[in-house]
């Protein structure tokens, strides 16, 4: 059976299906044999040619996590991918121009107001989380249209802060 | 040398009824840990965020305290003093961070006769005093960074007393720290230009122009004692522990013993370093934390008066469990051991593993921990806060657990670290791990060349290893098997169904390539 997955934001395919004891595997240019079993909920054993893998899973409400050997791959499904991608491609646009919280965490300060000008890596806002302070930079130069949130709110990641508009 | 370590197994000694621990994540829990081997019933306290923490897990008895902001529970004095009478407890241990160096609280539960677990109110207060502390071991002899303690009027005052420093030194801002202002000066020549630069940077930084000088500690080492002083005047050390690797300021990475330290200058520091806890009147578990510099000349920084972080490095190369000594000192007894008692056996490497992420400026990462595997194996420790399905909430600070190795030498515990690190998976949120092998396996740390500018040094704009083509088919072939498995599920179950627990099943439709 052929497979999609969206790994790190990139689309892979691979080939799957369960002959007698073990799997035939093919990526596209290969095919090969794999021994392949669940060690539990979260570990997958696999044999190839003789050697040991052990990939460990967890599972999200849209996403897996696979990591083994010290590296991570966050698998999507490709449908739900597919239509952030055509958002992206306006995202790109708009992504200097709206401001949103790099991670989960409690806005402190707000450092502009609307319809202030601002310049390149003028600080904006700053959220706080596990005790830490981050600065939340201008990356362009313009001027403050919107502010989404004040000092004290809870905010989640992606969550817009701060809308600029170009100088024009 | 036989440590009576459990002195209550041998005679009777009236130790607390019960004891509430005033913190949470991996410390409460490590403090819970030593109250139950030493048959103490415990209390847990938690905010309404910390429901499924833990700590609350593991005590015998738990209460909120209140919201999830730390003013308002982990620091809420009244309310923990409230819950401790509540609920029988004779003693509170607080673990570190939140109140543990808070000399009014120390103060509180002396009122209202509580037991601290830690220092006196008093011997708090004074190391607690940046300044009067400075003062006092100045007073005492104890080795302090040398500097100016007031602001220069002019440049020729600055001069002399740069030439009293001796160089190399470093100006400093007077309105703030950060780094703004700060400037090295390594010859009389480039005194005045770096003056005039620093103060304009500070000027413009904090509104103040004015400076000071300090002598600059070059290639300096982080090194700190541990002591333990108990209620009628007896005083040792537990030797070094060093903590050079520092990011932001924060420790990841501790060890003990440092490569910096031979025989005779780990008893000149141990010796200082019981000296300080003496003028301080101190009692309980404390750390002195010393600057040491290339020519192995060493100032006083400061008292930690908590339990440490870093604990564990001691107690493994020590055989002396700390938690347990906090609790018999704070019950009135005396030392078990003397300092000729004290050996060190081994080498022993600790590290912090923080909810950050490395790979963008160590941001941090809250939220669920889907999957955790905690290593395992000989001379392997895991101090931990967390479990599969926990949440890591905003609030608090983001040390999940710390995981410390014990080997017969440091090349062996190096080796044990890294090892373990590599055992370790957490998935769901971001953690350090990854970094930390890269710290742990450069070629700087196994030559034990570790200084506090390390981070800085070798790892700015670290990105870690590149995945491989091989790994990704790996994950590829996995998540194949594991939609196969879930859409056989559907269908009826494949064999392997049967075995495993399948909360795969709950998840949404997978959609595949083929048809």
């Amino acid at each position: 059976m052929d497979f999609e997955f969206l790994v790190d934001s990139t689309l892979h395919k691979i080939f799957l299906e369960k002959k007698e004891n073990v799997f035939i595997v093919s990526d596209g240019e290969k095919t090969f044999e794999a021994d392949i079993r669940f060690i539990s909920a979260n570990a997958v054993s696999i044999l190839i040619e003789g050697r040991s893998h052990l990939v460990y899973i967890a599972r999200e409400k849209d996403k897996k996590y696979f990591y083994l050997d010290g590296q991570q791959f966050i698998v999507q499904e490709p449908s739900q991918e597919r239509e952030s991608f055509q958002a992206g491609e306006e995202k790109t646009k708009d992504a200097e121009l709206l401001v949103k919280a790099p991670m989960p965490g409690k806005v402190i300060k707000i450092n502009v107001s609307e319809k202030e000008e601002v310049r390149k890596n003028q600080t904006l806002a700053i959220v706080e989380a596990m005790k830490m302070e981050n600065e939340i930079k201008s990356s362009i130069e313009g001027y403050v249209k919107k502010i989404f949130v004040s000092a004290g709110d809870l905010v989640d990641s992606e969550r817009p802060l701060i809308e600029l508009s170009l100088k024009k | 040398m036989e440590l009576r370590m459990l002195p209550r197994l041998e005679k009777d000694i009236i130790l607390f009824k019960k004891i509430l621990v005033a913190n949470r994540g991996e410390i409460a829990v490590r403090i819970i840990k030593a109250c139950q081997e030493m048959s103490i019933p415990t209390v847990a306290v938690y905010s309404e965020v910390d429901r499924n923490s833990l700590h609350v897990q593991m005590a015998d008895e738990a209460v909120c305290i209140g919201p999830a902001a730390a003013i308002e529970s982990y620091l809420n004095m009244e309310r923990i003093i409230q819950v401790a009478h509540q609920t029988g407890a004779e003693a509170i241990h607080p673990g570190y961070g939140f109140l543990a160096e808070n000399s009014d609280f120390s103060r509180r539960c002396e009122e209202e006769k509580i037991v601290f677990i830690g220092p006196n109110s008093r011997a708090l207060e004074l190391v607690g005093d940046k300044v009067r502390s400075r003062q006092t071991m100045e007073k005492a002899g104890i080795p302090i960074i040398p500097g100016m303690k007031r602001i220069a009027k002019d440049f020729s005052e600055l001069e002399a007393e740069a030439k009293k420093i001796s160089y190399p030194v470093m100006i400093k801002a007077s309105g703030g720290g950060g780094g703004k202002g700060m400037r090295i000066v390594s010859n009389p020549g480039e005194l005045k230009p770096s003056l005039e630069a620093g103060m304009r940077e500070a000027k413009s930084a904090f509104g103040d122009e004015s400076v000071y000088l300090e002598k600059y500690i070059e290639e300096p080492r982080h090194v700190e004692f541990q002591g333990l002083a108990d209620n009628h005047g007896n005083v040792v050390h537990l030797f070094e522990r060093e903590c050079s690797i520092q990011r932001r300021h924060q420790k990841i990475v501790e060890e003990t013993p440092s490569q910096a330290l031979d025989t005779e200058l780990r008893f000149r520091m141990g010796e200082t370093a019981k000296k300080v806890l003496q003028v301080s009147g101190y009692n309980n578990a404390g750390t002195v934390e010393f600057l040491l510099d290339k020519d192995k000349n060493f100032y006083f920084l400061e008292v930690n008066a908590r339990l440490q972080v870093e604990h564990p490095v001691t107690e493994l190369t020590t055989g002396v469990d700390l938690v347990h000594q906090q609790i018999l000192i704070a019950s009135g007894e005396k030392l078990p051991f003397k300092q000729e008692d004290l050996k060190q056996r081994g080498h022993a490497i600790e590290c912090r593993i923080y909810a950050e992420d490395p790979r963008s400026n160590f941001l941090p990462s809250s939220g669920k921990i889907l999957f955790i595997k905690e290593p395992k194996g000989p001379g392997v420790r895991h101090d931990c806060g967390i479990y599969s399905g926990c949440d890591v909430p905003i609030y608090y600070d983001p040390i999940l657990a710390k995981l410390i190795v014990w080997a017969e030498n440091r090349r062996m515990a190096c080796q044990r670290m890294l090892r373990a690190l590599e055992d370790y998976v957490i998935l769901g949120i971001k953690t350090t791990i990854d970094f930390l092998k890269d710290v742990v396996s450069h070629p700087q740390f196994e030559a034990g060349k570790t200084t506090t500018h390390f981070i800085k040094q070798y790892f700015d704009g670290w990105e870690g290893k590149e995945k491989t083509e091989e790994n990704l088919r790996l994950a590829l072939i996995a998540s194949a098997f594991d939609s196969l498995n879930q859409t056989s599920a559907g269908k009826g179950g494949a064999a392997v169904q049967k075995e495993v627990s399948s909360p795969w099943q709950t998840l949404g439709r997978w959609r595949l390539g083929g048809k």
